[in-house]
């Protein structure tokens, strides 16, 4: 085994140079002409930070039979830890990088170069700038308050953010732990970020002016201490917080910041999933999924062509390879993809999007309050 | 005697030659053992990192990342060396010491809770009690329609009763093997003097056993204090946290000089504990004399109590070992854990993809990469079952034919360092050191050599051991007329010690196999997708909420160390002196 990846390596070594000037050519190739170099690479291996990448597994290989797509289902934060290891053990894992966490993506993967931007030329012109630069978009993603619409008939339970640091929800908020996944601190890190909004919601509430604690510099960090305080439950995945708010039957049920997409489950699994998108000031946050090639990509033409595929076809819906993703509360970036039916159309949509430079700045200091909280 | 010391001064070559094994031997344990913790000494001392120091151990979030954690990590330790000295204790006593029915097979079933993964008994314990609090499905008794408090179902409960039911065994072997020493002359002698069995029991039976008391609840103190699976699995939902759980989350994360300062605090504490343990046994060493045996003396007669106690120790065996194997089994193959025994379906072990379960994951058996880390992890089971080992039969024939000076002690004790440090602690470690190139050697992250290095590494000290056992049975006598003939070192030990210790190290093999299939902290953050180990795929599908299919790999490690236990058992029959009649 060891001796197979020190001549995989060596290989690679050998291989550099000629690659560089390869991958500029493959960047100009059609999927048609990337899937003969394809087939011949015979595998491509995607970080994803979905669990759809099964599903994308399966058609991907049925649309194009010979190359062998492995998808590994991690989150965001782990997979930029695990390339950054793998960078500097200069070993090749990755083909593909399909992730969301865009403020640290940008800052620690793009920026040192551990992986290359990709934009399909057929579908360059039907992107915004900010969707192709500096890495490409596939599609819109969220963390929004959700509630059970089972149990609340008559629409969201919540209609200001500060009702969750109310006795009315204590311990009936639920999330994921924002040290371990990047887009809920993405999400505590937007709240810190519009502190005027969160201050001026305060007022809009209780009635009276924010007054914010020793050592609290802001309404939105106080709006965290508060949120904590009031025995918010922290779980280790998304689908924790789905099934706690949405199954079907709950008397009492809790709600939850998760993924407006996840409502598509709903039938299958027996939730109720609902996104509160009345809410004061927003309910969440919207932010890019993106997608770049590895800059050790070992399968550099299957690599692009699988981001070809996550693209989508030019039918109304993306076809196959968008198909995962056509659900209600994923936004494609593609302007000739419509929204689906059942979802809040876009610019109706009240959630914060977020800022990548503005995030990054000081989302290290926000992670540190959180972990101060726990 | 004078003849010994003499000789190296007659023929210098003889001495450069054990000088040079020496070293050579040195120098493996140098790479294998220390390095790595240097490594991460060093690391945050490093001038951007120190501060790290100060975050963890006094700033305003060192409650959260030291002070909280180490004190449920310290309860935990405290709470599992006592339960399982109790129950570990109670069983051997029974085995070894009365007139139990079925004594036998108690003795055999209280072994094996060890070689059950601590993950698989806190899955097992999740599919039974898991209640609503964090969503997702429930367990089996709130299918049935009880309702599971909080406190049974997540944090500290339940992890320790994990835990006790993991680590019981190994104080049960230690307990068992030295209450077997207990001279029957003395009980008889104290019987002749008319002492009552509670005098008994307490005026000679637990004084002699007191130093493998001690060293039992020493190293389930530092098996409890290190393990991950069974605290992340169970606690984090409830935001308990303990060291090896805050160590394993600020790696992934990325904060590593923050992750390296608290694994040195964690191998601080359990080496702490170790230590004190040990000072204890050797203040007692007078006991330890007590060593020429007359005849088995006659059992205790349980009397009235025969069938309740045995009906205790049948409990406990089976609630440790049949009772989660059978959970697990079932939950692999049933769609909702809150009805285990209703709808079952092979989806989990042999399913194409179905997009409306489990987002479509395949079953295990039909998923290749699943089936290549089948193969991986038994692969690695085997390399490091060989090489530590090896390894552990030079170190043990130096040691033993060749223990004194300097250079002999500073083996032996880097030999034992790797007992106390947290296998979660070891894979920072082996990450800091071989994470990157050192000079012209490319770096192993993300390869085999990683692995197979840092599990020789870690169960070094469990191979020396096996190696001392083995190399003990067989004779110097015989080691020292092959010298006389002029036979090496190597030829010494491959014409004569392994051939006659084959059995006991084969046994011991095995065991390392085991240790390496079922481990979880160690490997869990040397993981990579490249290297995939069965143990981490279960751990990682587990914590996505995918638990049939956790379950279903759990299975698959649980039947192949259980079967190689039971090979070394056979192997080994004739050291488990407690089990003759």
């Amino acid at each position: 085994m060891d001796k197979k990846t020190l001549l995989l390596s060596t290989a690679l070594v050998a291989l550099a140079f000629p690659a560089i000037a390869q991958d500029q050519d493959l960047d100009s190739l059609t999927a048609e002409e990337l899937l003969p170099l394809a087939q011949a690479e015979g595998t491509v291996t995607v970080y994803s930070f979905t669990s759809r990448i099964a599903a994308v597994e399966a058609a991907f290989e049925a649309a194009y039979p010979g190359i062998d797509l492995i998808g590994h289902d991690m989150s965001s934060t782990e997979q930029i830890t695990r390339l950054k290891a793998e960078a500097s053990a200069n070993i090749a894992s990755a083909d593909v990088v399909y992730i969301s966490d865009a403020p640290v993506v940008f800052n620690e993967l793009l920026g040192p170069g551990l992986v290359t931007s990709y934009v399909p030329l057929r579908v360059a012109d039907l992107l915004d700038e900010n969707e192709k630069e500096p890495l490409l978009a596939q599609r819109l993603s969220t963390k929004v308050l959700m509630y059970n619409e089972d149990a609340n008939p008559d629409g969201a339970p919540v209609s200001n953010l500060w009702e969750l640091t109310t006795p009315d929800w204590t311990g009936r908020v639920i999330m994921v732990d924002p040290l371990q996944r990047g887009d809920y601190l993405d999400l505590m890190t937007e709240i810190v970020l519009r502190s005027d909004e969160m201050a001026s919601a305060y007022e809009a509430q209780f009635g009276e002016a924010i007054d914010l604690d020793d050592g609290i510099e802001n309404a939105g960090q106080q709006f965290i201490v508060d949120l904590f305080e009031n025995d918010l439950i922290l779980v280790s995945s998304t689908d924790d917080v789905n099934a706690a708010v949405g199954t079907l039957g709950q008397d009492n049920p809790p709600v939850g910041f998760t993924s407006y997409s996840d409502r598509r489950d709903n039938e299958d699994e027996g939730w109720a999933l609902q996104v509160a998108n009345d809410v004061t000031p927003s309910n969440g946050i919207i932010f890019p999924a993106v997608l770049a090639v590895s800059s050790s990509a070992t399968h550099p033409a299957a690599a692009r062509l699988v981001i070809d595929f996550l693209m989508g076809d030019d039918s109304e819906t993306g076809g196959a390879g968008f198909a995962p993703f056509y659900v209600a509360g994923d936004y494609a970036t593609r302007s000739d993809i419509v929204s689906h039916p059942d979802a809040v159309p876009l610019d109706e949509f009240v959630a914060w999007a977020i800022d990548p430079a503005a995030t990054a700045e000081i989302r290290q200091d926000v992670g540190d309050l959180v972990l101060s909280l726990q | 005697m004078p003849l010994a010391s003499a000789r190296p001064l007659a023929r210098p070559f003889r001495l450069d030659g054990r000088l040079a094994l020496k070293l050579f031997v040195l120098t493996i344990l140098g790479v294998l053992v220390a390095a790595p913790l240097l490594r991460i000494l060093f690391e945050t001392l490093d001038p951007d990192a120190i501060v790290a120091w100060s975050d963890v151990t006094s700033g305003r979030l060192s409650r959260n990342l030291l002070w909280l954690p180490l004190g449920n990590t310290l309860i935990l330790g405290v709470g599992v060396a006592c339960g399982c000295v109790l129950i570990g204790g109670f069983l051997a006593w029974l085995v070894v010491m009365t007139d139990v029915p079925f004594r036998r097979t108690i003795g055999l079933m209280a072994t094996l809770p060890f070689m059950i993964p601590s993950f698989a008994t806190a899955l097992a314990w999740g599919s039974l009690f898991r209640n609503s609090r964090v969503g997702g499905q429930t367990g089996f008794l709130e299918g049935l329609g009880f309702a599971v408090p909080d406190w049974l179902a997540w944090g500290m409960v339940p992890t320790l009763i994990v835990l006790i039911a993991h680590y019981y065994s190994l104080a049960f072997t230690v307990i068992a093997a030295a209450l077997a020493t207990v001279n029957s002359d003395l009980v008889e002698a104290a019987q002749i003097a008319g002492a009552k069995r509670g005098r008994i029991l307490m005026g000679i039976v637990l004084p002699v056993a007191l130093p493998a008391v001690i060293a039992g609840a020493s190293l389930t103190f530092a098996g409890a204090v290190s393990n991950f699976a069974a605290p992340a699995l169970l606690g984090l939902p409830v935001r308990m946290q303990t060291m090896a759980t805050r160590l394993y989350g600020l790696i992934e994360v990325g904060q590593t000089a923050r992750g390296y300062v608290i694994a040195i605090l964690l191998i601080v504490v359990s080496a702490l504990f170790l230590w004190l343990g040990n000072k204890v046994i050797s203040g007692r060493r007078s006991y330890a004399t007590i060593t020429g045996k007359g005849g088995r003396a006659k059992r205790f007669d349980l009397g009235p109590a025969r069938l309740p106690l045995f009906g205790a120790a049948a409990i406990i065996c089976l609630l440790t070992t049949v009772v989660p194997v059978a959970i697990l089994i079932a939950s692999s193959l049933a769609p909702s854990s809150s009805a285990l025994f209703s709808s079952w379906t092979l989806h989990y072990w042999t399913g194409a993809s179905d997009p409306s379960i489990a987002q479509g994951q395949v079953g295990i058996f039909s998923n290749p990469f699943i089936v290549s880390a089948t193969g991986l992890t038994m692969a690695l089971g085997v390399a490091v079952a060989v090489t530590t080992t090896i390894i552990g039969l030079i170190v043990a024939f130096v040691l033993a034919r060749d223990g004194k000076g300097l250079l002999a002690g500073t083996i032996n004790q880097i030999s034992f360092l790797p007992l106390l440090v947290p296998g979660i602690a070891f894979g920072a470690a082996y990450i800091a050191l071989f994470g990157a190139p050192i000079g012209p050697f490319p770096a192993l992250y993300g390869t085999f050599v990683l692995l197979l290095i840092a599990g020789t590494a870690y169960l070094l000290p469990f191979s020396v051991q096996t190696g001392r056992a083995v190399i003990q049975q067989v004779s110097g006598d015989l080691d020292e007329s092959a010298r006389m003939t002029g036979a090496g070192f190597l030829r010494r030990l491959t014409a004569i010690t392994v051939p006659l210790a084959s059995r006991g190290l084969a046994a011991g093999g095995l065991i390392v196999f085991v240790k390496i299939m079922r481990d979880l902290s160690l490997v869990v953050l040397l993981f990579t997708p490249t290297m995939p180990v069965l143990s981490v795929l279960a751990y990682r599908y587990a914590s996505e909420g995918f638990t049939q299919f956790a379950n279903a790999i759990t299975v698959v490690i649980l039947v192949i160390s259980i079967a190689a236990t039971l090979l070394a058992n056979q192997l080994q029959a004739k050291s488990q002196p407690w089990l003759k009649s």
